[in-house]
């Protein structure tokens, strides 16, 4: 997963988070999904699932988990999503805590 | 062999019966009644057929809308008759209402509907004769049916991927359906592997994530076929622990929009139910449980749209 600031679409300067999600979303990402909301700095945070894989009712709990710690206290965006994920997110509630970008996905994350 | 039974079916109106007609007119010992606005004649019709009566088929434009009382006075007329309802998907009843009524056989036919109300009258023939439901049921005649026995939890990512590996092809639509059967894959797996084992207080016993063999008489076998147009999965556990009331209320708990509560509740259940065009739940109870359905690649239902299921208790053992 990544982390860093870069510019908005406007060209003003925005800064956030951004975390990039990669292959499948499941039991196994526990104590990675734990570990994000001690790492958000910003009011703003992206999380990008555009190599994201399968994400099981398991990886939806534990996003869950993670966006409502989060939502207290930042903004969260989604982009990368693919059709299954959008699906997937609107019938269990997901969009509910995290909205979709609505800029397409962005370049040049920082490992 | 079960003596004939007969299979009434409520209408609303006649519009409503005309709807229905093409798929249900084919099933033998048919016996429609349209209310039309006197309920207390349609049901003393249903009083008059008691007898011979094996199945009632509601429409959904008559309950739990129009009649929120129906499936009561039903029950009160017809002790132990079996329901099923069955509803096009721009009148797909509130979940919750069946649950209050205990109604476990749900159908749900597309807005354009042809193609899914094909399996409509399998879905009565398999009440009618209390038969348990088949994986090849909704599959073409001479389509493979693959079957695997799992020893431990790491069988799971191969055996995702030779489901995957049968829904060959390029496009759009055989692409999402691959990533659908995977997750559903995946989710009936992850049941039978970490949900269904249970100590003797109903406690888990493995928790998710975790590697685990199958113990020494566990059997857990997934089944799957793809006829080209229609895929159909099981997954069969002999621990029976799933209870049929418990499926109906995470169906319902979980289809409610607000509710985005970060534990498990049967979330898997509900991901499963949803991605399938009919979801089927057989258990015997501290024996067998067997859950399953049937989705096609051109599904023409509303992924945000609640899903038929089948939801049934049995005192028999069922096949693998």
């Amino acid at each position: 997963m990544n982390s860093k600031a870069s510019a908005s679409a406007s060209g003003a300067v925005t800064a956030h988070d951004y975390f990039l999600l990669e292959g499948t979303i499941d039991a196994h990402c526990d104590k990675l999904l734990k570990e994000i909301p001690s790492r958000v700095r910003h009011t703003q945070v992206y999380f990008d699932f555009s190599k994201a894989g399968r994400i099981n009712s398991m990886g939806i709990a534990l996003l869950l988990r993670c966006f409502k710690e989060i939502g207290s206290r930042a903004e969260i965006r989604l982009e990368g999503l693919s059709p299954m994920h959008n699906m997937l997110f609107k019938m269990t509630g997901v969009f509910l805590l995290a909205a979709p970008a609505q800029s397409p996905g962005r370049e040049g994350g920082v490992r | 062999m079960l003596p004939m039974q007969t299979v009434a079916v409520l209408y609303l109106d006649e519009e409503d019966r005309k709807f229905w007609s093409p798929s249900l007119d084919r099933i033998p010992e048919l016996f429609s009644i349209t209310v039309a606005g006197c309920l207390s004649l349609a049901l003393d019709r249903v009083r008059r057929l008691r007898g011979s009566l094996g199945l009632l088929v509601i429409s959904a434009r008559l309950y739990p809308g129009k009649y929120p009382e129906l499936a009561r006075l039903l029950r009160e007329l017809a002790p132990g008759l079996e329901l099923l309802l069955i509803s096009s998907e721009d009148s797909s009843p509130a979940l919750g209402q069946l649950f209050a009524d205990d109604i476990r056989h749900l159908a749900i036919d597309s807005r354009q509907g042809v193609p899914s109300r094909g399996c409509l009258p399998a879905v009565v023939s398999l009440l009618i004769e209390q038969r348990h439901w088949e994986i090849g049921s909704c599959l073409k005649p001479g389509t493979t049916v693959y079957s695997f026995q799992l020893r431990s939890s790491e069988d799971k990512e191969p055996l995702i991927a030779a489901l995957e590996a049968v829904l060959t092809g390029d496009g759009e639509e055989i692409a999402l359906l691959r990533e659908k059967g995977a997750l559903l894959a995946d989710e009936l797996l992850e049941n039978a592997l970490y949900n269904a084992p249970r100590g003797s207080r109903g406690d888990r016993l493995f928790q998710k994530g975790e590697r685990r063999d199958l113990l020494p008489r566990e059997r857990i076998v997934f089944s799957f076929g793809f006829d080209g147009e229609t895929l159909a999965l099981k997954l069969t556990d002999n621990w029976g622990s799933l209870a049929p009331d418990s499926v109906l209320e995470y169906l319902a708990r979980n289809q409610e929009e607000d509710s985005v509560a970060d534990g498990d509740g049967g979330r898997g259940l509900f991901i499963i139910w949803r991605f399938l065009d009919q979801f089927h739940v057989e258990v015997l109870p501290g024996q067998q449980t067997a859950v399953g359905g049937h989705l096609q690649l051109s599904s023409r239902l509303d992924p945000e749209a609640p899903r038929g299921f089948h939801i049934a208790e049995y005192k028999k053992e069922m096949a693998a």
